[in-house]
């Protein structure tokens, strides 16, 4: 992106608003769902749980209503992870973000990584899926094995974080993975992603979608 | 307290992103050797945690909607069933704290039903209401909705908060014996543990028990 920074509109249009702190309440959701209106984010992030109250908040808008499945450790039964992405979809989810099973990966058990992929995409069909890695627990062998199960599926994101840990997007990182996934697959920067100067850095890394709690700061960061 | 005794009183396990297979089988093999009550794993490990513990007294434990409690009462139903058929004999859930947050207690009390009925009599179900996160007014009357769901058992806090010994004191205070009361939340050493038990509580949840029953005669 260099010197020239995006539009407010184009900026918005890749980020995710998320909110998914374990205290938050109703309130919270509606107040993320009319901030999403307002400023056209891509999607909110949220717990399937609190699907419902979004979908009916955004009948009508261009925003799509993105629920985390397996979250946040990923240490779920693919037969498991299945049933959830289905339960959010049949509840009107439109996007899925789901929790790679890290433990089976990190034990070398790439086939069971690669079925659970195939099969959560296939559960959610035409919608746009993606899957968090959890960068911050992989090696960058890792991390490249896991891109190329994702360039292999044809998934449609690899996602950094799930912002539930110490550590979450780094540049480093992002430009590790689209180096590895190539044009075809997104990649998904989330975690710790708070400052406009943070999420242009992101996408000069080949981010194509933001995952940011701090939407709106982001946005009213621009010069413009 | 004796080490042997305080052990009893001990709920433990294995859980979390990077836990492996291997992580698993070691921790179980490690916690053979002591008489804990019971011991935790994510789902994709019951299975194989139900096999080598046969035969040794040890309950098994299943997780839901753990530890943010996001996932849908329909998920949670879906796991609870899963438990069963592994053969888990307790089933520790995460409530729904958005409800909780929001004041929404009749979701609260309907999902709690739902869980109960699922788990069955044969199942013990604890349910966690992640006291940390909430007020002291919200504390009591969710550990009402509790009841009046037909669920007797709490285990006070998920993975990564405090438990405080007041917590605890406060619901024994108010519900007497109505309660089992597991205290969880960042207990590592044993004179944590024998302070929340001196507060009321009935058992101690640690991901670190060989750290808590190290100071025990």
């Amino acid at each position: 992106m260099g010197e020239r920074e995006p539009s407010k509109n184009t900026l918005a249009s890749v980020i995710d608003h998320t909110e998914l702190r374990v205290d938050a309440s109703y309130g919270d959701i509606r107040r993320l769902c009319l901030e999403a209106v307002k400023y056209r984010f891509a999607s909110v992030t949220i717990h399937p749980v609190n699907t419902p109250l979004a979908v009916k908040l955004l009948k009508g808008s261009t925003v799509k209503v993105d629920a985390v499945i397996g979250f946040p450790t990923g240490a779920f039964t693919i037969e498991g992870k299945v049933f959830e992405t289905k339960d959010a979809i049949k509840k009107g989810a439109e996007e899925i973000d789901y929790v790679m099973n890290v433990g089976a990966f990190k034990a070398g058990n790439h086939s069971l990584v690669m079925d659970e992929m195939q099969a959560i995409k296939a559960a959610a069909g035409y919608l746009v899926t993606k899957v968090i890695l959890e960068t911050c627990l992989l090696t960058d062998e890792e991390k490249v094995a896991a891109c190329r199960i994702a360039r292999e599926t044809g998934i449609d994101f690899v996602k950094t974080s799930t912002g539930f840990r110490e550590k979450g997007a780094t540049v480093e990182n992002v430009k590790l993975l689209r180096q590895t996934v190539g044009e075809d697959v997104g990649v998904k920067a989330s975690g710790g992603i708070r400052t406009t100067q943070d999420a242009l850095a992101m996408i000069d890394a080949g981010a194509t979608r933001l995952g940011a709690s701090a939407g709106i700061a982001i946005i009213e960061g621009l010069k413009e | 307290m004796k080490r042997q005794a305080l052990a009893r009183m001990i709920k433990t396990g294995v859980q979390g992103t990077d836990v492996t297979e291997d992580d698993v089988r070691q921790s179980i093999e490690r916690a053979k050797q002591y008489a804990f009550i019971a011991f935790a794993v994510d789902t994709p490990y019951l299975q194989m945690a139900k096999e080598l513990f046969e035969g040794t007294g040890v309950l098994l434990t299943a997780p839901v909607s753990y530890p943010l409690g996001g996932m849908t009462l329909e998920t949670r139903l879906d796991q609870i069933a899963f438990a069963i058929k592994v053969g888990a004999e307790e089933i520790n859930a995460s409530l729904n704290f958005n409800a909780i947050k929001s004041g929404d207690f009749s979701t609260v009390l309907d999902e709690i039903k739902r869980m109960a009925e699922a788990a069955g009599d044969d199942h013990d179900l604890i349910v966690i209401p992640q006291l940390y996160i909430l007020t002291n007014e919200e504390k009591l009357k969710l550990c009402h909705v509790i009841l009046e769901g037909g669920v007797n058992a709490i285990k006070t806090n998920g993975h990564g908060s405090l438990c405080r010994p007041e917590d605890v004191a406060l619901i024994r205070r108010e519900f007497g014996n109505e309660f089992s009361i597991e205290a969880s939340g960042g207990i590592r050493t044993t004179a944590q543990a024998l302070e929340l038990l001196k507060s009321g509580a009935d058992i101690i949840h640690t991901s670190t028990p060989y750290g808590v029953l190290q100071d025990a005669e």
